[in-house]
């Protein structure tokens, strides 16, 4: 019993963090329709940026280890916004939105070579700029924990570092939440998402919806990035390993749904850490994609997708 | 108001409008009628900038149309509502009016529009907190109507209101189509299969065969002329 509670709060936390990560992909899918493969990459760039403006550029002196890191982490997310804006005015801008909208297939082919190929450059220009030792962001609270209990004989231990990574991330989805759901460019932004030409009609920019869907998008995922390296080392490869669970979690969200994203990235992360109860660690992933399976073989549409398609 | 002179369009190859020259004044109701694939949505789609067009000018209140970029066309006072409804299906009603807001003028006159959105079209009213993908086919296009007037348009485009809809619940649209522009004076620019309607209530009309324009006038010329009322009046 003490275990599964162990596991489920274990689940709780690093699902949070999952679920930013994965809702910073699900808002670029979601509004633009474009698969971007390169969001692990953007992701690694995230955690990289988060780690240099905690060594190098002063963050650690001028707020020391415990709060240092946390800064530094959220300056990442701008940064990387910044970042993203300017890919997909310079490239991606070229291959989807209006430009393609009458092309057939709506460009979807050049948008996939595309993000590969920036997914590469990403990947192999962080191996010559940063090199293939692995990195992290070290806070002293990595390796501390809060003590919850006991209560009925039981104690459960909760990581600060990974605990403080989870109110980050909830703060930020609510945020992001009511973004969406109240603001003015919100609602453009689902606008532009509902039908593209209606919103055109409206007078909403539509490739400017797109920019700062995908702006928005990079800054979330590098924050997520961030804070993930708090507890698991990094290198420019690391995209990889997350770019299949951010996928997974906007599928099972529902593709499209933005919300949706945030509680299939939980989904994962519970799944993940309940899975070590009853499997060796090497099978973590293995259970993710099991699970993933049953959810897509009973509800294909995911937990918030709507099976009616766009008009 | 709207002045289209020689206008040329189509879709890569295909050309659909051929020198199509149509004159919009301001207060007018022009009623644009002809078959399926006359062009007609074509050439909404030009003036909204989704179609780009071959050749010929569009002029708009004194601006060159085909030098504003597409989603700037709405902030000049155009409105376009377009076939087939296009309301944003996972907005709620109040949302999808105001996203008709997002001009200067909409935000300008968001809380007089809203009324009398509402008192012209009262069920918007009583499902303003209900999606719209959730709604029927007429309710959706009177959401259509309602997202054109928010934003205080110079010009509402109507394409096809009645699209799709039982003949009962087009008649009501129709009706109520007639009652706005009888209250509000505003330009209408209508494009409509339901030829014997549009001819009735608009002040001028346009014969729109196979991308050319092969008639025009005013409503009595039009409803008089023979091959108007063979073909499409069935006289």
């Amino acid at each position: 019993m003490e275990g599964f509670l162990q596991a489920l709060a274990a689940g709780l936390l690093i699902g949070a963090v999952y679920g930013l990560m994965c809702v910073g992909l699900g808002l670029i899918f979601g509004v633009m329709r474009v698969i971007n493969f390169a969001h692990g990459d953007f992701m690694m760039l995230g955690m990289y940026t988060a780690f240099y403006l905690f060594t190098a550029a002063g963050v650690q002196a001028l707020f020391g280890n415990a709060v240092g890191p946390f800064v530094a982490i959220l300056l990442a997310g701008p940064v990387l916004a910044v970042f993203g804006y300017f890919v997909h005015r310079t490239l991606i801008s070229h291959v989807s939105g209006t430009r393609t909208a009458s092309l057939e297939g709506e460009g979807h082919y050049a948008q996939l070579i595309l993000t590969l190929g920036i997914a590469l450059i990403l990947q192999n220009g962080g191996l010559i700029v940063f090199g293939s030792v692995l990195a992290s962001i070290r806070t002293p609270l990595s390796s501390s924990a809060w003590e919850i209990g006991p209560l009925f004989d039981m104690s459960i231990f909760l990581n600060k570092a990974r605990s403080i990574d989870a109110i980050v991330s909830l703060a930020i989805m609510v945020l992001l939440s009511l973004l969406i759901t109240r603001t003015r460019i919100g609602k453009s932004l689902r606008a532009a998402a509902d039908n593209p030409t209606a919103a055109t009609y409206m007078g909403i920019d539509v490739d400017r919806a797109h920019r700062t869907a995908f702006a928005l998008g990079c800054g979330i995922t590098a924050i997520a990035g961030g804070l993930l390296a708090t507890n698991y080392p990094f290198h420019p490869f690391v995209g990889l390993e997350y770019v299949i669970v951010m996928y997974a979690g906007v599928v099972l969200g529902g593709m499209g749904s933005i919300i949706g994203a945030f509680w299939g990235g939980m989904t994962i992360g519970l799944v993940q850490q309940m899975s070590t109860l009853i499997l060796p660690t090497q099978l973590q992933n293995a259970a993710i994609f099991a699970v993933f399976l049953l959810i897509i073989f009973f509800r294909p549409q995911g937990f918030f997708g709507r099976m009616v398609e766009r008009t | 108001m709207l002045r289209i002179e020689r206008l040329s369009a189509g879709y890569s190859a295909k050309p659909v409008l051929n020198d199509v020259s149509i004159c919009v004044g301001a207060g007018q109701f022009v009623a644009i009628v002809g078959p399926n694939g006359a062009g007609k949505t074509t050439l909404f789609k030009t003036i909204s900038g989704i179609v780009k067009p071959s050749g010929g000018a569009i002029t708009f209140d004194g601006f060159d149309l085909l030098a504003v970029p597409p989603p700037q066309r709405a902030h000049l006072g155009i409105a376009h509502v377009p076939e087939g409804r296009q309301v944003f299906p996972s907005l709620t009603v109040m949302e999808n009016l105001e996203m008709g807001a997002m001009t200067e003028s909409g935000r300008r006159d968001w809380q007089a529009n809203i009324e009398r959105i509402f008192e012209w079209l009262p069920v918007l009213k009583e499902r303003r907190n209900q999606f719209a993908g959730t709604m029927s086919g007429g309710q959706q296009q009177m959401l259509a109507i309602g997202r054109g007037l928010a934003s205080s348009p110079k010009l509402l485009m109507l394409d096809e209101p009645s699209m799709g809809l039982a003949p009962s619940t087009a008649d009501f649209i129709f009706e109520r189509l007639i009652e706005i522009r009888r209250q509000s004076g505003l330009t209408m620019l209508l494009v409509e299969q339901r030829v014997a309607e549009a001819l009735e209530s608009a002040d001028r009309g346009y014969v729109l065969e196979a991308g050319h324009v092969v008639l025009e006038g005013n409503n009595a010329t039009l409803r008089a002329d023979d091959r108007v009322r063979k073909a499409y009046l069935g006289m």
